[in-house]
């Protein structure tokens, strides 16, 4: 099973100033897609740099296809394209200047891919990058990300800044990315709504801790809000909720299985939950 | 390696106007024989690649290139050998235009003092370089420039002292006893001022939290 | 086949999707031993999570309605009738809970609600 895996992340920890990384997991299985959702600021950025050994003195294990992340340095990157937030070329230089660059980069470059890209995306190929919008430049990294056929695309907040229509686009690329058994998406972003259908995954990070990991069908299927009056709230077991909040005319309670509260309690108003409630639940909410 | 090479050189491509415009006022004065700028050329190389560093670091290609292969490694070998590259390039251009030049005025080749000039020049780009690029790893590009410039002065002093008034024939004199093999040492000294320099930089880089 | 994904609605994409292909199953839209869409296929054409497919896919296999075939994909099961209707007959027992409930809520005896369904039934006659 060990190798089924794509990436798995062991008790990473990183010490900042005011800010600390702890023991952060994270397991994605081949084939899948993990939405990385958090509030900014709460580690995903920091913990996307340490999967790439672009951040120093990190403490755990980080395997990517099964190899350390540090000692097969080269070969994991040969597979992996990314995505970071605010990192890229220096804008100077043009799309195809980044094509005849990566041509020496990559093995597996594909050109011709690259262009298509282009094409798909409307882009120019001769106009320095700071001449693009910010949709055009997201669209490029991506485009630049995925032309050498990786099986694991990182991104991070690949969606920010891109409108409705582009956004499609990009979603569509990723799950045209997957119909291929072998390749994972691991994809941080703070607009739930991108991830709520496509992610297979759903790891959620507040303030440098993991605090939930689970399936979307789990999370967004099973896991539940009920909403209910105060005398209603007082009769539920602790234990049947995760997470409640209330507000001045009803309490919000976050339960773990829809199902079975449905069977305990005679209360009729449980919801699905989307991922913004459930993050604003998660954060805001007392037990 | 090639690839982060290719990049650094393809950023110098729009300052390449400034390169040409200056080989033409070094001709124009050359032909007027009022001063000797060769070497301007290939002192304004390691300037115009240092401007690369700015560009770097506004849009974080440093960690952007650690998530590529061999990244780490190659970012700063990259960054010298492009811009050994150029300075080689930008000499060979200028001593043939010097040869040409000198010819075409005098009908002779004074082979002593261009190759002078051009290697006084020559060693105090590569000078310059040793020095400010481990600045420019360590304290970023803004803060390494304030100290480029009085790096800069001092060497463009020392440079010109070493050009105009030393007799370079009379360092070789002295150094007579290696007297058939100077250009080796010369150079020898060159490639390890480049390599100290290098590791420098490397470590600094290797060590620094992107 | 037609399956519209509603996202409104409060019933669970998978089951969604159940609901759809047992649906061509019954019509006959979907024939013996006729192939499914793939799994991966089937995600991203709806613009929904893998999974989401998988699980709609596993619980059909589970009910019986398909079967897998390690590295082939999914096909339609020898259809069974008897299946259908028990399955039918789940579907309306889920409603008979719902009655349950809303009657224990606002305290409607069982014998008024019994009351009713004979109604129900005697007008159909």
């Amino acid at each position: 099973m060990e190798n089924e895996n794509i990436l798995e992340v062991k008790n990473l920890c990183k010490r900042y100033k005011g800010f600390e990384l702890q023991n952060v997991n994270i397991t994605l299985p081949k084939g899948m897609i993990m939405g990385f959702i958090g509030e900014n600021g709460a580690g995903k950025t920091t913990t996307i740099k340490a999967i790439l050994d672009i951040i120093k003195d990190y403490t755990g294990e980080i395997k990517v296809f099964g190899l350390d992340n540090r000692k097969d340095d080269k070969k994991i990157k040969e597979n992996i394209g990314a995505v970071l937030d605010d990192m890229f070329f220096p804008e100077i230089l043009t799309p195809n200047d980044i094509n005849s660059i990566m041509k020496y980069i990559y093995k597996n470059w594909d050109s011709e891919l690259y262009f298509k890209y282009l094409t798909d995306f409307a882009l120019p190929n001769n106009k320095a990058i700071k001449t693009l919008s910010k949709g055009m430049r997201k669209k490029l990294e991506i485009a630049t990300a995925i032309s050498h056929h990786p099986k694991l695309l990182i991104l991070d907040e690949p969606t920010a800044g891109l409108d409705p229509i582009a956004r499609n686009e990009v979603i569509d690329i990723f799950q045209n990315f997957i119909q291929n058994e072998e390749c994972s998406i691991l994809l941080s972003s703070h607009i739930t709504t991108d991830l709520e259908h496509i992610a297979d995954y759903i790891t959620f990070i507040n303030n440098g801790n993991i605090i939930l990991s689970k399936t979307r069908e789990e999370l967004l299927e099973d896991y539940g809000i009920v909403k209910c009056s105060k005398e209603e709230f007082e009769k539920i077991d602790k234990n049947d909720f995760i997470k409640y909040k209330k507000s001045k005319y009803e309490y919000e309670v976050l339960v773990e299985s829809k199902k079975a509260f449905k069977r305990k309690y005679a209360i009729n108003t449980i919801d699905k939950i989307t991922l913004e409630e459930l993050m604003v639940l998660m954060i805001k909410g007392e037990k | 390696m090639l690839g982060f090479i290719k990049k650094d050189l393809l950023m110098i491509k729009s300052n390449i106007k400034i390169l040409a415009i200056l080989l033409l006022i070094y001709v124009v004065m050359a032909f007027q024989g009022q001063m000797d700028l060769s070497f301007l050329l290939p002192f304004m190389s390691v300037m115009i690649m240092m401007s690369t560093f700015s560009y770097d670091s506004y849009n974080k290609w440093d960690a952007y290139a650690i998530s590529l292969p061999d990244g780490r490694k190659s970012s700063v070998k990259a960054k010298y050998l492009a811009t050994i590259i150029l300075i080689i390039a930008t000499t060979i251009i200028i001593t043939i235009l010097s040869f040409t030049i000198s010819y075409a005025k005098t009908n002779i080749i004074d082979f002593e003092n261009i190759t002078g000039t051009i290697f006084g020049s020559l060693f105090a780009t590569i000078l310059l370089q040793s020095l400010i690029y481990p600045a420019m790893y360590k304290f970023g590009p803004e803060k390494a420039r304030i100290g480029l410039m009085t790096i800069i002065f001092c060497v463009a002093i020392i440079g010109g002292f070493i050009t105009q008034y030393v007799d370079l024939s009379s360092i070789i004199n002295i150094l007579n006893f290696i007297e058939e093999y100077w250009i080796i040492v010369f150079f020898m000294t060159m490639i390890l001022m480049l390599y100290i320099s290098y590791k420098i930089s490397e470590r600094i880089y290797f060590k620094k939290e992107i | 086949m037609d399956i519209i994904i509603s996202n409104s609605s409060n019933q669970p994409i998978f089951e969604q999707i159940k609901q759809a292909i047992k649906k061509a199953i019954a019509t006959d839209e979907l024939k013996e031993n006729e192939m499914l869409p793939s799994i991966r296929n089937l995600a991203q054409d709806l613009r929904i999570s893998v999974m989401t497919v998988k699980r709609a896919y596993d619980e059909l296999e589970q009910e019986g309605f398909i079967k897998t075939i390690q590295g082939k994909g999914s096909l339609v099961a020898t259809k069974n009738i008897e299946l259908l209707k028990e399955e039918q007959m789940r579907e309306i027992e889920k409603y008979i809970d719902k009655i349950a409930l809303i009657s224990k809520a606002s305290n409607i005896s069982k014998k008024e609600i019994l009351e009713a369904f004979e109604y129900l039934f005697e007008e159909d006659e």
